[in-house]
């Protein structure tokens, strides 16, 4: 079984975010991590591989430093990668994007399974599997959080998580495109040796051009940017200032005599 | 005149919220660009069109056996008919799990731009801005489309729900229905378990922010029954074992009204937060002063909650 996983890298989320001119984000004081949801998805491809054989690929779209979380799927088990380092992809909207990593898809001429995050973090669009579905002519699902390939390899049941607790058990054939939900499985951590076999791997770096992606930047993109901001929240909490114990005290007795509530 | 379309949402026959709150989104932005609002409704039969006829005046019905339960290529396949048949702008689908499953699709079928993940939306001359959620919440971004028409996702709860009162049309319209590639099979249940902290009076949550499972076993589920109430919990908790589905918090698990909500180590994602919003009084715990939590709690500490709760403990 041949699986394409596309790891992204985003934000450790508990960054201090500083905003640059309504338009970027300061990087110089952000930390990078691999997108959440992508390393179940990473997880989903190894297990898989262990039941069916085959190889498992990373596919990452980013600067040279998202080499790193390529390197990190790597020291799980993935066997090699493509990273599409271009500043025009990055330039580009999800569009833009998802039609680079659908040539590197491509590129690697037929798989059985394309696996993605649900969402990325950092821009939580959840539209990348479902447009590189439409552009490859696979069937896709959203928000998988059970797969069982049938015997004959060719065919999987698939849970969609729903609202609440409610999932969707469906049946569909592959190739197919699947968007993997958090808790589906527990990621492994790499192990040592894992971490030495990943630095040898075998890495390719693509640019658009040498991928065949035409469209790309600002010009390709079909959304347009036009600025970024702290949200401003018409209800902030009543913040309980102090140290610890002088803080819990005075909430406690808000919670007694105030709101009334323990 | 132009349209503005929602996309309606159905489950075992019922339409959702989400979809009346677009309902309400559509006649406001329609009437600022001079469009007129509409619906789409896809099911076996016109009974959810008739319904849905009551908040906006104007209903496109596409019937179809294969339209009974939602799948991605019949919704794809009729919100396309529609249109392209019905001088259609703009289409405001719901940000749930159908929406975020075809929502792109659709943008792809029409070749045109798709914004997702919205909370607002206005006319700014000609054009449409569209405000979202990025970073877990912690940034807002202001995108447009480039062209003609868009596809736009916006998130639950971010418009009221319309009222219903009105008397639309409902207009048939013909669309061929492919053959779904995934077949439906059957919906599950997976998170009845043992307890029900829907009924619980207080809750304490704890997030990721409690590091592992021996700590929040140790504070989490103390603090709980020190204060006489259940303890709960954000997915990351969760999806580590570190309890039960059944406590687990938000869009994708239970939705609690307390009279007290505690949360510890949680940062106030929009997934979380949609399941417990409803609290009447919510207390906040986070190290992070940025944490969007804050923007929905009624008292928050900025701390350590290693100390904070431990301290709290003590005066109780
Ligand atoms: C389709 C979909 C459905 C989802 N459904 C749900 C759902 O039902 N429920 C849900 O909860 N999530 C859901 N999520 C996930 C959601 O997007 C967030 O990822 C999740 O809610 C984050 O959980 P968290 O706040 O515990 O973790 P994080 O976002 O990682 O936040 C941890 C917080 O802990 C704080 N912290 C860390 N250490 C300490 C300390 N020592 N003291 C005090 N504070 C500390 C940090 O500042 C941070 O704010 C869903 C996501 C998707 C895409
Ligand atoms: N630049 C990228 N490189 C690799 N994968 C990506 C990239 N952007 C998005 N993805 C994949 O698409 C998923 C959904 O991202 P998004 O549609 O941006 O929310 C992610 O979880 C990744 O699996």
């Amino acid at each position: 079984m041949k699986i394409a996983v596309l790891v992204k890298q985003v934000p450790d989320m508990e960054s201090k975010f500083k905003i640059i001119g309504d338009s970027k984000i300061d990087e110089s004081q952000i930390a990078f991590k691999m997108n959440d949801f992508d390393e179940y998805a990473v997880e989903a491809a190894l297990q898989l591989k262990e039941k069916f054989g085959g190889e498992v690929i990373i596919i990452s779209a980013g600067p040279e430093r998202a080499s790193k979380e390529i390197r990190q799927a790597f020291a799980m088990g993935g066997d090699w990668g493509i990273q599409i380092q271009d500043e025009q992809v990055d330039a580009g909207d999800n569009f833009v994007v998802a039609s680079a990593l659908c040539k590197a898809v491509e590129s690697l001429g037929g798989v059985d399974l394309v696996l993605t995050g649900v969402q990325a973090e950092d821009d939580q669009a959840a539209v990348t599997g479902v447009i590189i579905a439409d552009m490859l002519g696979m069937p896709h699902c959203t928000n998988v959080v059970k797969i069982e390939v049938g015997g004959d390899g060719k065919s999987m049941t698939v849970n969609r998580e729903l609202e609440g607790g409610l999932n969707e058990v469906l049946e569909m054939a592959m190739p197919a495109v699947l968007t993997i939900q958090s808790g589906i499985n527990q990621p492994r951590y790499p192990t040592l040796p894992g971490i030495m076999k990943a630095k040898k791997k075998r890495l390719d770096v693509k640019k658009a051009a040498d991928l065949g992606v035409a469209a790309v930047g600002e010009a390709g993109s079909k959304t347009k940017f036009v600025k970024m901001f702290f949200p401003v929240s018409d209800h902030k909490a009543e913040i309980i200032e102090g140290d610890p114990k002088s803080a819990a005290a005075k909430l406690v007795d808000k919670l007694r005599n105030e709101a009334k509530v323990i | 005149m132009a349209r503005i379309l929602v996309v309606a949402e159905q489950r075992n026959g019922k339409i959702s919220d989400a979809t009346l709150e677009l309902c309400k989104a559509a006649k406001a932005l329609a009437s600022a660009m001079g469009a007129s609002p509409a619906a789409a409704v896809f099911y076996k039969d016109d009974s959810l069109a008739k319904e849905v006829a009551q908040y906006i005046p104007e209903v496109f019905s596409v019937v179809d056996s294969k339209l009974d339960v939602y799948n991605a290529d019949a919704y794809t396949a009729a919100a396309k008919a529609v249109v392209e048949s019905q001088d259609v702008k703009g289409v405001l689908i719901p940000h749930t799990y159908d929406g975020t499953d075809y929502a792109a699709k659709l943008a792809m079928a029409l070749g045109c731009g798709i914004v997702t993940n919205c909370n607002r939306c206005e006319a700014q001359g000609g054009a449409v801005v569209f405000t979202r959620n990025t970073y877990n919440g912690k940034i807002q971004e202001q995108r447009s489309v480039k062209t003609d028409k868009f596809v736009a996702t916006f998130e639950k709860g971010a418009f009221e729900k319309e009222a219903a009162g009105g008397a639309g049309s409902v207009t048939a319209v013909t669309a061929s229905i492919p053959d779904a590639r995934r077949k439906f099979k059957q919906f599950v249940e997976t998170m009845s378990g043992s307890v029900d902290i829907t009924q619980a009076k207080v809750i304490v949550s704890g997030g990721r922010g409690t590091k592992e499972k021996d700590k929040y076993n140790d504070i989490i589920v103390n603090f709980a029954k020190k204060l006489g109430g259940e303890f709960a919990a954000s997915r990351p908790v969760v999806d580590a074992g570190w309890t039960d589905a059944a406590r687990q918090v938000g869009q994708s698990g239970k939705t609690v009204t307390p009279d007290l909500y505690i949360a510890c180590g949680i940062s106030g994602a929009i997934q979380h937060v949609a399941g417990m919003k409803g609290s009447k009084v919510i207390v906040a715990i986070n190290k992070d002063p940025e944490a969007p939590i804050f923007n929905i709690a009624t008292y928050g500490i900025v701390g350590d909650l290693f100390e904070v709760i431990p301290a709290i403990m003590e005066k109780l």
